[in-house]
């Protein structure tokens, strides 16, 4: 740009804006820098997304899923469910954050049935209590607790749940 | 310049002209606009209290004390729509009725659709005060009001619209000053973007569809969304900066060439970016590139308005320590400049991937809102009160105690929310070493925020304490001379025209 515009000259426009002057100094070249900065961006951006690397949000999940399997193989989350002490002794703290208020603090029942008798609505076997915990009894009121705790801490909590039988 | 400092001598009552000049000089409407003025500043308080006692609900719920007509679902739309549509809609129509009839060197066209426009804007506001609490609502954001009130905006507009364009048709110069562009581009966007949004077949007298499904609607909601900001809260008040702050400054606009470029430049791209809110949503990837591409290409657009308001304060920075008016329009043209730039930030897909859903939108926001558009508002009514009713503000004082109070309350607010909501991005998506969800009970995750909550409750009800200020102040400057030994006020003030 030809830097010979004269800096605070006024146009002359005041006595139609109700007394306002105005100067017509030029665009500030930092500002127009990054005027054309964010278009040629802009345009780049579009191009390299749509055209040339072929992203979409769809591409970015099965990314992050297919990085997730490396880094924890199906093998952990779908092994074989063996209730353990140790197990158990970490489940302790999830039942007591997440299933008291239905269950009672002695799991002897609330708003949701006892846990420690030997009536089972939904069947008693490990398995069935994971599953149970998993899935739910939506229409009872007994949340889906596989997507909130995940399958490993839905093990602990049901080993937790296991080891208290009885008491 | 010295016409510049003559015409900011307030108006003169109609008895203390000097003897008439040989062109009568135009006689303005000032009663509508004070008329405009009390109902800003009355709706400014109710809109600001509802937005406390939201804030107060959001820290400890028990604040809606069981009652249905107080409880958050209601009272946010109450909110909304009073700070939007009621405060920052009638301190927008208050300096345009007083602006535009200057600047035109005309009176407004027809006194009758003027009053129409008031009484009418204020009855579709009492409507929205009664119908929200009561739940009726079309669920759309920003665009609840049901479809009866939907057609009184619809008609009041273009009453407002006509009465507008009617006065630019009978002026008296040939220029159309910067600012009366950009209320242009309010008059004709607003009515569009509210037809084509609130497009629905009526069911009963409170219930209607829309005649948009699924993704389109999304799609429509978020184009009249997004402009409602860019056309309600943005361009309007833009127009006020360019009459109000080179007035109070008494310096001349930086440049003519940076208003014209970065306000066709705004107003273009402004259409575009509706899609940043629907990010990674089942809109087409194309739609959603397009907008977020167009919100950063919005960024020195808006920078341009900033730069101009900021750059015509050259050499009156010394006034901006002791004149409240201009203190309040720095900072509003600073957090103009701040929350424009947040924006196109929150539009860049990796970002809003964090942002979205969180706190931070609403501390965005009110960045804009306080910030912007509510220090500005209060800048222009802090420069009229005096003009509109001949007498010194009776506490000057309280004006900048106001000013400290609201910057303080804003900067509590956003800070607290930007808090709140990296809070919220990070704990949801964080991992454990299992790939499990580390946080995975949301209730958890919504107790960690309260303490943020409550901090936001305190900045917005030093805001709101600024604003009940502002009200008794003006209260205090009407009341005060109507008891003085002055004569009443002229009801239509009139300014010498200028040589
Ligand atoms: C909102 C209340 C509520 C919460 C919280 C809750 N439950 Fe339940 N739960 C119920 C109800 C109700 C039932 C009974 C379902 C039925 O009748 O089919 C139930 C049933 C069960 C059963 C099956 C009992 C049987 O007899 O088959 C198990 C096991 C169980 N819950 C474990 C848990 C665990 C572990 C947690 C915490 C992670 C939990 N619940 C949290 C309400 C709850
Ligand atoms: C006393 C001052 C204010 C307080 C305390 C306040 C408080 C709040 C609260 C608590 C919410 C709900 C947030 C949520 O849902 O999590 C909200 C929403 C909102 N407020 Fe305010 N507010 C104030 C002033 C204003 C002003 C002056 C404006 C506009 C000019 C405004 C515009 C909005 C908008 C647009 C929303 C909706 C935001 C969204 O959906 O993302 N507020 N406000
Ligand atoms: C260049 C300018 C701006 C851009 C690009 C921009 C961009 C954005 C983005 C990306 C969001 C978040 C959408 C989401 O994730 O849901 C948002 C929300 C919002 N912005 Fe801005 N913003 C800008 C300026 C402003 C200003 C100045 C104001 C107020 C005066 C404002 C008011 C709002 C409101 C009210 C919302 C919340 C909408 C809702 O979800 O209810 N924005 N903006």
């Amino acid at each position: 740009m030809g830097k010979s515009i004269q800096r605070d000259q006024v146009t002359g426009h005041a006595d139609e804006a109700d007394g306002i002057e105005e100067y017509d100094n030029p665009l500030p070249d930092w500002w127009l820098g990054l005027f054309w900065f964010t278009i040629i961006f802009a345009i780049g951006y579009t191009l390299h997304y749509h055209f040339i690397a072929h992203r979409s949000p769809q591409k970015e999940l099965a990314a992050e899923l297919a990085a997730a399997r490396v880094q924890w193989p199906e093998g952990v989350a779908g092994a074989a469910f063996v209730p353990t002490h140790e197990l158990a002794e970490k489940g302790e703290a999830i039942f007591k954050t997440n299933c008291v208020p239905c269950h009672g603090e002695d799991l002897h029942g609330k708003i949701g049935p006892n846990l420690t008798d030997d009536v089972w609505i939904h069947g008693g076997r490990p398995d069935d209590i994971v599953r149970t915990i998993t899935n739910g009894v939506q229409a009872k009121g007994m949340p889906t607790w596989g997507p909130i705790l995940g399958p490993e801490r839905v093990k602990e909590v049901a080993a937790y749940v296991i080891s208290e039988h009885g008491k | 310049m010295p016409q510049t400092v003559e015409t900011l001598a307030p108006a003169r009552d109609a008895e203390s002209l000097p003897p008439p000049p040989p062109v009568a000089p135009p006689v303005y409407d000032d009663a509508i606009v004070r008329l405009f003025f009390g109902a800003t500043v009355l709706w400014a308080v109710v809109g600001m209290l509802a937005g406390a006692t939201i804030a107060l609900e959001l820290a400890w719920w028990k604040a809606n004390l069981g009652i249905p007509y107080l409880t958050f679902g209601r009272l946010r739309p109450l909110h909304t729509n009073a700070v939007i549509f009621a405060f920052a809609g009638n301190v927008c129509f208050t300096g345009i009725y007083y602006s535009l009839q200057r600047l035109l060197k005309v009176r407004m066209w027809s006194d009758t659709l003027s009053r129409f426009h008031f009484w009418g804007w204020q009855g579709i506001i009492v409507a929205a005060a009664i119908t929200l609490p009561l739940g009726l609502t079309q669920s759309k954001e920003y665009a609840e009001l049901i479809w009866p009130i939907d057609l009184a905006i619809a008609v009041v507009w273009v009453a407002f619209a006509a009465n507008f364009f009617g006065t630019i048709a009978i002026r008296k110069v040939d220029h159309l000053y910067v600012a009366i562009w950009f209320y242009m581009s309010f008059v004709i966007a607003i009515p569009i973007l509210h037809i084509v949004n609130n497009l629905a077949v009526p069911a009963t007298m409170v219930r209607s569809y829309p005649v948009y499904a699924g993704m389109t609607d999304a799609l429509v909601q978020w184009w009249y969304g997004h402009n409602a900001v860019g056309f309600f809260l943005t361009t309007p008040f833009l127009g006020l900066m360019y009459y109000f702050l080179p007035r109070a400054a008494e310096r001349p606009v930086y440049s003519y060439r940076l208003s014209i470029v970065h306000f066709w430049s705004l107003v273009f791209l402004y259409i575009w970016v509706g899609p940043h809110h629907l990010l990674y949503s089942a809109l087409p990837d194309w739609a959603q590139t397009l907008g977020m591409v167009f919100s950063l290409m919005l960024l020195a657009p808006s920078w341009g308005g900033m730069l101009n308001g900021l750059l015509t304060l050259r050499g009156a920075w010394d006034r901006v320590r002791t004149d409240p008016v201009l203190k309040f329009m720095v900072v509003a043209v600073s957090f103009y400049g701040m929350s424009t730039f947040e924006g196109p930030m929150m539009s860049i897909r990796a970002v809003n991937g964090l942002s979205h859903f969180t706190n931070w939108v609403i501390g965005h926001v009110h960045s804009g809102a306080l910030g912007w558009v509510g220090m500005i508002s209060f800048a222009v009514l802090y420069w009229l009160a005096p003009r509109l009713w001949d007498r010194p503000l009776a506490r000057p004082g309280w004006a900048t105690t106001h000013f400290w109070l609201a910057t303080i309350g804003i900067v509590l607010y956003t800070v607290s929310m930007w808090a709140a909501g990296l809070t919220e991005g990070l704990t949801w998506r964080a991992l454990d070493g299992a790939g499990q969800l580390k946080y995975a009970s949301w209730v958890e995750i919504v107790a960690q925020l309260r303490p943020f909550y409550w901090l936001r409750f305190a900045g917005g009800t030093l805001y709101l304490l600024g604003a009940i200020l502002m009200a008794v102040n003006f209260i205090l400057t009407v009341r005060g001379a109507r008891g003085g030994a002055s004569a009443a006020p002229a009801k239509t003030a009139a300014e010498p025209a200028l040589a």
